[in-house]
Order: C-alpha cells, then sequence, then structure tokens
C-alpha cells in the first residue's frame, strides 16, 4: 500500500504541466497576483477556488497568455509549459493559445456555424490537410464534448441558436478542436441551469483523460466533484495547494478553513 | 428615543393620507403634461416637414410636365445638304412649318413673333433626329418641339389671363396666337422627360437635371472610394491597434472636432490646397468629390468605432483564445459583425454630402454648364449647386424647376437613409 502510494506520487511528480515560478500580475500600479508558485499536474483536473476578485481567473489567464490582450496588465515571473518558458521571445503567443485551450464564463460561440465555430481554430492554425481531415477533425471534436448527437444534423445552424448548455460544449469543443494539452476553463458553468452543469462536469471528467484541465469555479461543491487538485487563492495569495480531498476535508491553512466553512467569502 | 432601537419599524404607513394621494395626484399630472409636450414637439416636427414637401410639391409638379407642339416639317433637301446636315437651315424649316398655321401673317415682326412661341431647342431637337436618321431628308415629318417658357406659363394656367395687359408678360396678341395654334390641336403637355435628359440651359422649358445628377454621381463615388477605406482604415486602427496614450487621445478629439467643422472651411481648404497647390481643374466632380470625402471622412471614422466598439469583448476573446492573431480577430470576426454599423454610417455620411452645397460652390461647381460630364474630371454641377443656379435665375420657369430638383434630391436623400435603416434591421445582430 505504502509503496503503491510511492510509486504514484513519483509518476505524479514526473508529469508536471505547468510550472509557475513567483508571478505576479499587476493592473496598472495595482497587484492583483502576489509571488505565486504553482505546479499543474498533466491529465489531472486542477479546481482554483477562492472567493470574488482574489485573482483565480487572472492566475488562469497566464496561462495561455491572455493578460497581454489586456493593454494595463503585467505579468512577472517565469511560467513553463513541459518546462518551457511560455514568455520564451521564441514563443508566439497565438501558438501557445493553441496549445493551451480556453473556455470562457459566458459561452461565446461565433456567430457563425456551429461547424465553423469548430473548425476555426484548425483551419486558421492549417492543421487539416483536406475537407475530409477538417470534417474529421470537426466530428472528433464534438463527439468529445458531447455534442455530436444533438448538432450532427445541423451542422449549418448557427452557433448562438442553441442553448446555452449546448453553446458552452460547442465552446469546448472549439477549444479541443486544435488538440490542445491544457484546457483552462474559467467558471464554465456559472452562467448554466443545474442539468446543464452536470453535462459539463461530466464532460470535464471525461477530458482529464487525455488533457490538462484547470478550472475555475465559484461552486465549493463543483471543485470537490470533479477536481483531484485544489488551490485556493485569497486576495492574490496561493494560500494553499493540495489534494482535492485534503483541501476540503482537512485543510491545513486556516483562511482555507473559514473559506471552506464559509466564514470568508 | 434612546430606549427605542434603530432597526424597529417606525410603524405602518397611512397611504390613503390625503397629502400622500395629493401627492401621486401632482405626480401623475406632471407625467401627463410631460407626454402632452412630447406630442405636441412631434406634431410640430411632422407640420413642418408636412408644410415643406407640400409647398415643394405644389410649387414643383408644374416642372414635371411641359407644354410641347406637334408641327409638321418639311426636310426640304435645298435647305439641309446630306453631306453637311450640321450646317443645315433648321430654324428655317422649323419657321416655315409654325408659320403654316398663320397663313394670313405677312409682317416680318409678327413672324418673328410666332416663331418665338417654339423654344429655341426646337431647331436642335430637329437636327438630332436628323443626324440620327439621314434618310428623313426630303421627308415630310412631324415632330413635337417644347414651346418657350412664357408660353408654358400660360399653358400651365401660371399666367392670369384676367391680369391688365399692361402687367401681363404676354400681351393680347400673343395669347390669341397661341390659342389659334390650341385650336388647331397641336398643343399637348407631355411628362417632361427633358427634366432628367437633358443638361442646364438658358431656357427653362430646356434645362435638364442631367449634368447635375451625373455631377453628383461621380461627386459622391469620389467620395465614397476615398472615404469608406481611409475612414475604415483609420476607425480600426484607432480602435483595435493605437496605444491608449495622449497622442491617440488628441488624435480622437480633433476627429470629433473635424466633425463639428462647418463644411464651408473645407471648401476653402479644398481651393487652396486642390485647386491653388496642386492644380486640379476648377468644377470638376472629382475635386468635389475629395472634397465631401474630407467632410465625411469623420463621420465614417466615428461611426465605425462606435460599431467596433458595439462587437462585445466576449468575440474578441473566444478568437484570442483559440489562437488568432489580432488581425485576424478584427478581419475575421470583429469587421463582419460591424459591417452594419458601418455601412449605415457611411450611408449616412454620404448621403450628407450629397445635399452638401458650400464646399462645391468654393470650388467652383456652380458654373454654367450646358453639357453632361464625360468624366469626373469635366467640369459639372451637382444636384444642390444647380437648385443653387436655378433658385437664382430669372426667368419663372426656373421657379417650379428649382422645387422639382429638390424634390429629386430629396428623393435620393430619402432613398439613401432608407437603405441605411434596411441594412441596419437586416444585418443586425443581437447578443
Amino acid at each position: 500500500m505504502n509503496d503503491m502510494r510511492m510509486t504514484e506520487r513519483a509518476r505524479l511528480m514526473q508529469d508536471i504541466k505547468i510550472s509557475a515560478r513567483d508571478v505576479n500580475v499587476y493592473y496598472g500600479a495595482t497587484r492583483a497576483i502576489n509571488d505565486v508558485s504553482i505546479d499543474i499536474r498533466d491529465k489531472t483536473v486542477t479546481a482554483f477556488i477562492g472567493p470574488s476578485g482574489c485573482g483565480k481567473s487572472t492566475f488562469l489567464r497566464c496561462f495561455n497568455r491572455m493578460n497581454d490582450t489586456i493593454e494595463s496588465a503585467r505579468v512577472t515571473g517565469t511560467i513553463e509549459l513541459d518546462g518551457r518558458d511560455i514568455h520564451a521571445p521564441d514563443l508566439d503567443p497565438v501558438q501557445l493559445r493553441a496549445r493551451v485551450g480556453m473556455v470562457f464564463q459566458k459561452p461565446n460561440p461565433f456567430p457563425k456555424s456551429i461547424y465553423d465555430n469548430v473548425a476555426y481554430g484548425p483551419k486558421i492554425h492549417g492543421l487539416a490537410a483536406s475537407k475530409a481531415d477538417l470534417d474529421d477533425i470537426v466530428e472528433r471534436a464534438l463527439r468529445r464534448a458531447a455534442l455530436w448527437d444533438e448538432s450532427k444534423d445541423r451542422l449549418t445552424a448557427s452557433g448562438t441558436s442553441l442553448s446555452g448548455g449546448q453553446q458552452q460544449r460547442l465552446c469546448i469543443a472549439r477549444a479541443i478542436a486544435t488538440e490542445p494539452e491544457v484546457l483552462l476553463m474559467d467558471e464554465p458553468a456559472s452562467a448554466l441551469d443545474p442539468i446543464a452543469t452536470a453535462q459539463i462536469e461530466e464532460l470535464i471528467d471525461e477530458l482529464k483523460e487525455n488533457y490538462c484541465v484547470v478550472i475555475v469555479t465559484h461552486s465549493m461543491q463543483q471543485a470537490a466533484r470533479v477536481s483531484q487538485r485544489t488551490a485556493f487563492f485569497h486576495l492574490g495569495d496561493l494560500v494553499e495547494y493540495g489534494d482535492t480531498g485534503q483541501i476540503f476535508t482537512n485543510p491545513k491553512n486556516e483562511r482555507t478553513e473559514s473559506y471552506i466553512t464559509g466564514r470568508i467569502g | 428615543m434612546s430606549d427605542t432601537p434603530h432597526t424597529a419599524p417606525r410603524g405602518r404607513i397611512d397611504w390613503a393620507d390625503p397629502a400622500l394621494s395629493e401627492r401621486l395626484r401632482l405626480r401623475k399630472r406632471r407625467q401627463f403634461w410631460l407626454k402632452a409636450l412630447g406630442l405636441g414637439a412631434v406634431g410640430v416636427a411632422a407640420l413642418m416637414l408636412f408644410v415643406l414637401i407640400a409647398s415643394l410639391v405644389v410649387t414643383g409638379y408644374q416642372a414635371f410636365r411641359q407644354t410641347h407642339a406637334t408641327i409638321e416639317v418639311n426636310i426640304d433637301p435645298f435647305q439641309v445638304d446630306p453631306a453637311n446636315i450640321r450646317g443645315g437651315n433648321f430654324d428655317d424649316i422649323i419657321e416655315t412649318a409654325i408659320l403654316a398655321y398663320f397663313p394670313d401673317v405677312e409682317a416680318p415682326g409678327e413672324q418673328r413673333e410666332i416663331v418665338r412661341i417654339l423654344s429655341d431647342g426646337a431647331e436642335f431637337q430637329l437636327r438630332d433626329r436628323v443626324l440620327d436618321n439621314p434618310e428623313l431628308i426630303g421627308e415630310r415629318v412631324s415632330i413635337t418641339v417644347p414651346l418657350s417658357d412664357p408660353y408654358d406659363l400660360l399653358n400651365k394656367g401660371l399666367i392670369d389671363r384676367t391680369t391688365p395687359e399692361e402687367n401681363r408678360r404676354l400681351k393680347d396678341d400673343q395669347i390669341a396666337r397661341f390659342d389659334t395654334l390650341a385650336e388647331a390641336g397641336i398643343i399637348s403637355q407631355p411628362l417632361n422627360t427633358a427634366l432628367i435628359t437633358n443638361a442646364d440651359s438658358r431656357f427653362p422649358e430646356l434645362a435638364g437635371l442631367k449634368g447635375a445628377l451625373v455631377g453628383s454621381f461621380y461627386a459622391l463615388a469620389t467620395c465614397f472610394l476615398l472615404a469608406f477605406p481611409v475612414g475604415i482604415g483609420a476607425a480600426i486602427y484607432l480602435e483595435e491597434f493605437a496605444p491608449k496614450n495622449r497622442l491617440s487621445d488628441l488624435i480622437e478629439i480633433n476627429i470629433n472636432n473635424l466633425a463639428a467643422v462647418p463644411s464651408v472651411v473645407f471648401g476653402l481648404l479644398a481651393l487652396a490646397v486642390f485647386i491653388g497647390w496642386f492644380g486640379l481643374p476648377r468644377s470638376a466632380p472629382f475635386v468635389g468629390g475629395m472634397t465631401l470625402a474630407l467632410m465625411t471622412l469623420p463621420t465614417i471614422i466615428i461611426a465605425t468605432r462606435a460599431a467596433l466598439k458595439a462587437v462585445p469583448g466576449s468575440i474578441r476573446e473566444a478568437a484570442l483564445g483559440v489562437g488568432a492573431s489580432r488581425q485576424q480577430v478584427v478581419f475575421q470576426h470583429v469587421l463582419p459583425l460591424a459591417m452594419p454599423g458601418i455601412l449605415t454610417g457611411t450611408i449616412i455620411g454620404l448621403a450628407q454630402a450629397l445635399g452638401e452645397t458650400a464646399p462645391l460652390l468654393l470650388i467652383g461647381m456652380n458654373a454654367f454648364i450646358t453639357s453632361a460630364p464625360e468624366t469626373p474630371f469635366d467640369s459639372a454641377t451637382a444636384l444642390p449647386t444647380q437648385i443653387f443656379i436655378w433658385a437664382d435665375s430669372p426667368e419663372r420657369g426656373f421657379v417650379s424647376r428649382t422645387s422639382a430638383a429638390i424634390l429629386v434630391l430629396l428623393t435620393f436623400l430619402v432613398t439613401m437613409n432608407a437603405l441605411a435603416i434596411f441594412l441596419r434591421s437586416r444585418f443586425e445582430r443581437r447578443w
């Protein structure tokens, strides 16, 4: 038993996908993230929890350099994806974002057809060799996002004509169509009803077989349900990071415990 | 006081209290007056519009018909040499034909008076017809030619026969001669196609808007081709790429101010720069279009920026999130979604340019030009400047033609605005 745990741990130690060291994010003069260091494991769902405004979304957006698009934002420290610095001058953020997919809080399909929504990423990165190849990519992505059965007969219908939950699954399909290694999800279910939320959570559970999933969530129940690792953020600090079970049942930090039990937040 | 805690309710409110119901009544009355004033304002605006259109129609409708006379002419080969048709004596042919209705008149002065019933354009109309069909030489043909302005007015009832003779434009004997022709049944009043197919003329019965329409078309086309790409380019750069700093703020303020600069100033600028420095031709629709483009540019930039801003950030994030470059985000997502708004703004800007007069006056587009421009570099007028010229002309026939030209201009403006509204409602997206 003990031996198994040791080997398990060794395997996990090797499977670090993202490694952040001393990351600070500033919005103008305001410091939103304070010296955060974290190692995120591959093929695992990692949840970022914390009260509103604690910086968890900001930190998530560092991983695909989405903060670059905000003019006043400035990121310091190093973030490595598979041991390579994502801020290296020879690494283009455009390619990084194909490797690190993102799903946003509000479902935001393009006002184009379902097919075009999914095909867009592969098209701009030139991933499909032919039309048949592209069809295959689209079908795979929609199947993995559990949307194929509902959409296969109306791939030309507008993505915005779908229901909220379907739209969010379409966004997931769009994000995984470029075969990313990491999938970032910024409160992906917060705008959805409970049934759609359950579908998305189920999907996240399946996605971890192939991807490193990082999910920001407001809902502690959701974090407990879908994640294996949980990081608790408060006021821009990474307060505690560990196995989800341990964080929720036996938090080491006082602030974590206060948040889990509902005293802060 | 100190023993009652501040969280306790203050007691039940008596909603039947007359002071409260009086207050409610006052509020209702104010609302009534606000609605009444609003309705009144709309009414005044609608009335003004009605008066404007009605007065234009009342004075202008006469210009859409023109009195004509149908006469039989004998195209004598002795008068018209088939080898030199342009040199033919068409005025003599017309004269002979019209004098045939007055066999008793011998005096040359009176004969001249009779010929003047027909427009000076009659002989040219005949000439053009023979030029097109030289086989008509030697034939007897019937031709419908316009009457000159005073007789046209008489036929339309705009010259009152009961006015004392000394105050009347046409004397009794002139009216009598017209009546002779009317009794002969050769007078008709068909649709005035010359209003659209002819260019300007000294004679109201021959004057038309073709030169102005073609001039306005060339000017607007030039304006669109210059202002649309430049305006969209500037707006995209300012909205999507420019860093937000003092310089871009300054540029933004200047563009907004430029939109408020009186158009006559743009005219002076064009006169000094385009014509003065670059030596471009005066009165040319191309130069007019460049001037109008200066004016339209701020409108297009402002409309485009507003349309780009209205595209939700979530679409940009979605595109960036799958790895689109900034350029791809703009051209594949933001611009197509903003297009209806951009087009609406552009059409409204162009409609404004179509009605603009002052800058065109300054670059000489109010010249008297009797042929439509062949190219954008030929001298021409534009619709608003043509209206200006006609409104300034002393001949009475131009009064109704001015109103008719205004109606034509308004028709174009309404059509353009309707197109803008159509595009907006047809392609507008809601999120």
